[in-house]
């Protein structure tokens, strides 16, 4: 993991020196996860696709200004978070940013692509998400899908630690009450 | 309701550090509420996780082609000003350097008031700088007058040069016409029939 890191270090130097070669190799190894992030919380393919394209080039553009090679993946993902809710004001320029939900989710996306769990869970799973929050939704999404700490995801979302918390807590919340319900006793 | 000395979730999520997961172990082992609400926690992420990850419908990758891309200088120019606040310290710095430049290079205003003082001194009175003004414009008109007679003799000199030349040119033209009578009166006095072939 640590190994991983300083690679990562070496390309994102090489790639702010103009290596397009380094940036590539850099790509490679974000994008499906970046591409994953943006397709929880816009629920759609295309979209999801031309974002990520979007967000892999800001960040080219901008990767001299990343102080901290270190901070990457969440300065990338603050960065896909950003295009995302610019695209959803481009599309609904009235409403108000805290209360943007997705599109309606694509058949198949939000289950897709697992063989380990019976797919009624999957699609338990996904139902359970679609009804949360977008906040409560991309909160599940960086912790649970992303990996990321909370500092990580304060930063990201631009907000306290213990906004991202709240967010985070409630919806498990809503989401243990799902997929995790009481076990009635029988009375013998 | 948790009795937990530390949040479930945060242990759950490995947001504790190891003193106090150990804390929450110990609790969860002699707590039955708290073993079962950290149980149905982990069902949940477990749940969570039956969601993979998709493949990338493409690939992305980006090229560079040296053809279109800016040298490092015109990079480093072009940021500089495209930069509103570089563009403004520059246009600031250019008149402050011209401004600059214009008050070391300019010369000293004329001493208009010297100058007076100068005459005023020479000690010379208004009779010396009447006989001294009258003295210029005699010069000048001599001059002049000079100049004027120059011009009148350079163009009696062409006029002269002009009827010679049209003198000779008449004097050419009429020994042309002369030579070309004698001509024909040559050729008209062969072709004249003789007085004995009328018959």
């Amino acid at each position: 993991m640590i190994f991983r890191a300083v690679e990562d270090a070496d390309l994102i130097q090489q790639a702010a020196r103009g290596a397009v070669e380094a940036y590539n190799l850099l790509v490679s190894r974000w994008e499906k996860r970046v591409y994953n992030y943006l397709l929880r919380i816009t629920g759609n393919r295309e979209d999801a696709l031309d974002l990520t394209q979007d967000v892999f080039l800001k960040a080219y553009q901008n990767l001299r200004k990343l102080d901290d090679p270190g901070r990457f993946a969440p300065w990338l993902y603050r960065i896909a978070h950003n295009e995302a809710y610019s695209m959803f004001r481009k599309r609904r320029p009235e409403t108000d940013v805290d209360e943007l939900e997705p599109e309606s989710v694509e058949a198949g996306i939000a289950f897709g692509g697992s063989s380990v769990f019976p797919l009624e869970l999957s699609l338990a799973v996904a139902g359970a998400l679609e009804r949360l929050s977008p906040d409560q939704r991309e909160a599940v999404v960086l912790k649970i899908y992303q990996g990321f700490k909370f500092e990580e995801m304060a930063e990201i979302l631009s907000c306290p630690v213990s906004t991202v918390k709240s967010r985070l807590y409630s919806a498990f919340d809503l989401l243990k009450a799902e997929l995790a319900p009481i076990r009635t006793r029988g009375v013998s | 309701m948790s009795c937990s000395p530390f949040d479930l979730k945060d242990y759950l999520l490995h947001e504790l550090a190891g003193p106090r997961r150990v804390e929450v172990e110990e609790h969860v082992q002699n707590c039955p509420a708290c073993r079962e609400e950290l149980d149905r926690l982990r069902l949940t992420q477990t749940a969570l996780m039956s969601l993979g990850e998709e493949e990338m419908p493409r690939r992305i990758a980006f090229v560079s082609d040296p053809v279109f891309e800016a040298a490092p200088w015109r990079r480093v120019w072009a940021g500089f000003w495209g930069s509103g606040p570089r563009l403004g310290f520059a246009s600031a710095a250019l008149l402050s350097i011209a401004i600059l430049v214009s008050a070391l290079t300019r010369p000293a205003p004329a001493p208009v008031a010297g100058t007076v003082a100068v005459v005023r001194d020479s000690g010379m009175g208004s009779d010396e700088i009447d006989r001294r003004i009258q003295a210029a414009i005699a010069a000048s008109e001599a001059r002049q007058t000079r100049k004027a007679e120059e011009l009148v003799k350079r163009i009696e000199d062409r006029d002269r040069r002009q009827l010679e030349a049209l003198r000779l040119a008449a004097a050419q033209e009429v020994d042309y016409y002369r030579r070309n009578e004698r001509v024909l009166a040559a050729n008209y006095g062969a072709l004249r029939p003789q007085e004995g072939d009328a018959r």
